[in-house]
């Protein structure tokens, strides 16, 4: 009998074990981020971790959100929808997360977010510019806390629109990325400018690392402008070759995101200067306090400047704060509801996730890159800010495309 | 010059010459890796891994020198040798003992060692992208000819050629070691049982192509962004043109290296939206009729 009692308080306690994690988790939120952090996408994955991580350490140092911290799980997707989908499940099943985030991938961003709206769980999503995410994909439990193509596209027309060019040549990666950015600029542009002309398109593989062979056909066939659809490290070679082949001087580019510091940044005072870039962040403008304010945190935290992929990371971490916060409580519908028309403060400025599609309202600059007295690197100049409310496509016409 | 143009337009003689700058880099990676399938009978997927590490050590040594003209020179000359240095160690301590397992093995290994090279590069360089700049007499471009416009770079790549082409040549057909690596690579037994130590000239033979996967990232570096991933585009390329230039054969390589290069950028010229698939239909086209590569294969 003695042994039957001993070896039930033995289960008892084992029982315990098991579940005192469950116990521990009722004080935190759980926060699981699905992304990839190995190859060539880490480097924006990381800096929109990096921006995830302040935000979280911010609200933390503050007593956390309803006398709760926020805790985070980060999962390696390896740029595998396959991956990415298993860890998410995992993250929801064994983790108990509250909130998913993630993910540069388009395909795994739209696989979680399938997910997410099986397993009603909220699903930010920080980097993918996909804009099939609140477009004809979106769903209650998904929100875009970044800039889609559509709207990169959009704010882009609206700039090239006013310029007196005629003739454009588009090139670009050879991915859903680079043809969904092409096609956003080019049919805003085509409808603002009925008189702009397509002389033709190159297409280059992904990773892509000589562009020379391309620039030179283009070069020959004499466009007026080029819009450049490239992304990830094919940004930093393309503007390398741009400069060199000397196809800057002889015809002007638009590339989205090529003014980032995340672009600008490595290639040092001999960058490409003249190219045209739209981006949702610079660290060095507007030099508004919140700005000054928040690369000074970075800056300290990790020893270099924020890209525009920071922010979104940071923009995630106060909507979900925020937004437990005016629930009042950790329910999901609650939550959600919270963050319809929430406006947040942001380095960039009060921004806005719109509740008829739940995407947020970035500013967009329009800028060129050129020579800073300031940085050992080229800076955007000659900024034009596009306010969201500007260039975002209506609430109509996306909620249009989920009707499909 | 103008009487040329009648036969050809300067923009075909630009995509040529500029076909040739990408054959020749493509070339010096893919003779390294023909030259270790050849002799040593591996298929070596790291070597897309040691031209990424060559990549990034150019970025570090150049600047270390502060960069400029100096720091590319001396990148140029050390980066190689460090890839060299690492390839060596990695073989002494694992591929030495694995030479006699059988293709898939030294396949999957070759592939387990280019994921963790992935890991170790992401560690010590971190995520960010790297640039390094050209030294200025190298910058820009310049007309060759009339109408035929070229940058200072490519026409760079296109000079350093024979350098390469000549010194493997030497290498391969004049040195000691050449002639006992062709004979191993022929009969390794025969070499081993007329007393000479086959483990040695492995090594040599390995560290020599390996070297050459650095030379091609060095000489690469200053035209691309370096980062994470740029491994895999890169390997699967150079496998192809040492298959369709013939396994093991080092002129097959080249042979191979201006297929690719050339289809690509004419390809480029005729249809620049699917510019892509040329150099690929030029392999398949290869190979439907030269299933084992152009030139004799020493397999």
């Amino acid at each position: 009998m003695k042994r039957i009692i001993y070896l039930s308080i033995l289960m008892a306690g084992f029982l315990g074990l098991c579940f005192s994690p469950a116990s521990y988790a009722a004080g935190t939120i759980k926060v699981g981020i699905v992304d990839t952090y190995s190859g060539p996408p880490a480097n924006l994955s990381k800096d929109v971790l990096d921006g995830f991580k302040l935000a979280v350490e911010e609200i933390n140092a503050k007593g956390g959100v309803l006398g709760k911290k926020i805790e985070f799980f980060t999962r390696d997707s390896k740029f595998n929808p396959a991956i990415g989908l298993a860890m998410a499940k995992e993250l929801v099943l064994k983790e108990g997360v509250d909130v998913l985030m993630g993910t540069i991938n388009s395909a795994t961003a739209l696989a979680v977010s399938e997910l997410a709206k099986k397993e009603k769980i909220p699903f930010l999503v920080t980097n993918s510019r996909s804009e099939k995410i609140t477009g004809e994909k979106g769903h209650r439990y998904v929100f875009s806390v970044a800039e889609n193509t559509a709207m990169a596209g959009r704010a882009a027309a609206i700039a090239l629109s006013k310029m007196p060019y005629v003739k454009y040549w588009i090139a670009g990666d050879d991915y859903e990325y680079g043809h969904a950015i092409a096609e956003s600029v080019w049919k805003e542009l085509k409808a603002r400018k009925p008189d702009v002309q397509l002389l033709g398109q190159t297409w280059w593989k992904v990773g892509e690392s000589d562009f020379t062979p391309y620039i030179s056909q283009i070069i020959s066939a004499k466009p007026d402008f080029l819009i450049a659809a490239t992304g990830g490290a094919s940004m930093v070679s393309f503007a390398k070759a741009a400069k060199a082949t000397g196809l800057l001087a002889k015809i002007p580019i638009y590339q989205h995101t090529v003014v980032d510091y995340g672009i600008m940044g490595p290639l040092g005072p001999e960058g490409p200067v003249g190219i045209y870039g739209t981006v949702p962040y610079l660290f060095y403008y507007p030099e508004s306090p919140s700005n000054k304010a928040y690369v000074e945190k970075f800056r300290k935290a990790y020893d270099r400047y924020p890209q525009m992929f920071a922010l979104f990371g940071y923009a995630a971490g106060k909507l979900i704060a925020q937004g437990f916060k005016k629930a009042g409580s950790v329910n999901t519908e609650k939550f959600i509801n919270a963050l319809e028309g929430m406006v947040i403060d942001s380095p960039a400025g009060k921004l806005e996730m719109r509740a008829c599609d739940h995407q947020l309202g970035l500013p967009m600059m329009f800028g060129k890159t050129m020579k800073s007295p300031k940085y050992n690197f080229l800076v955007a100049g000659d900024i034009v800010t596009i306010p969201y409310k500007d260039y975002m496509p209506t609430c109509e016409e996306v909620l249009k495309t989920r009707k499909k | 010059m103008d009487f040329i143009y009648t036969i050809i337009s300067p923009s075909l003689l630009t995509q040529i010459f500029v076909g040739l700058g990408r054959t020749v880099v493509l070339f010096i990676v893919a003779s390294g890796l023909s030259l270790i399938l050849g002799v040593l009978r591996i298929p070596n997927i790291w070597h897309g891994s040691l031209y990424m590490v060559g990549a990034f050590v150019t970025f570090t040594v150049a600047n270390a020198f502060g960069g400029g003209t100096t720091g590319f020179w001396m990148a140029i000359l050390i980066a190689p040798l460090v890839v060299a240095l690492v390839s060596l160690v990695v073989e002494r301590s694992f591929f030495q003992h694995l030479y006699e397992r059988e293709h898939l093995m030294l396949l999957l290994l070759t592939f387990a060692f280019s994921l963790v090279f992935g890991d170790l590069v992401k560690m010590v360089w971190g995520t960010g992208y790297k640039s390094v700049s050209a030294p200025r007499f190298l910058e820009g471009s310049v007309d060759l000819f009339k109408g035929v416009t070229l940058t200072r770079y490519n026409l760079f790549l296109v000079l350093i050629f024979p350098i390469v082409a000549v010194a493997l040549w030497f290498l391969v057909n004049k040195t000691k070691i050449g002639k006992i690596s062709k004979a191993a690579a022929v009969d390794r037994e025969m070499v081993s049982a007329v007393g000479i130590n086959v483990s040695w000239v492995f090594a040599t033979v390995f560290v020599i192509g390996c070297f050459l996967a650095g030379l091609g990232g060095a000489l690469v570096a200053p035209t691309v962004s370096i980062s994470l991933g740029m491994d895999h585009t890169l390997i699967m390329e150079a496998f192809l043109i040492v298959i369709i230039g013939g396994l093991g054969n080092m002129w097959g390589a080249l042979l191979g290296a201006l297929i690719f290069g050339m289809a690509q950028s004419i390809g480029i010229l005729a249809w620049p939206q699917f510019g892509i698939v040329f150099p690929y239909a030029a392999v398949i086209v290869v190979l439907l009729f030269r299933p084992t590569g152009l030139l004799k294969s020493t397999w």
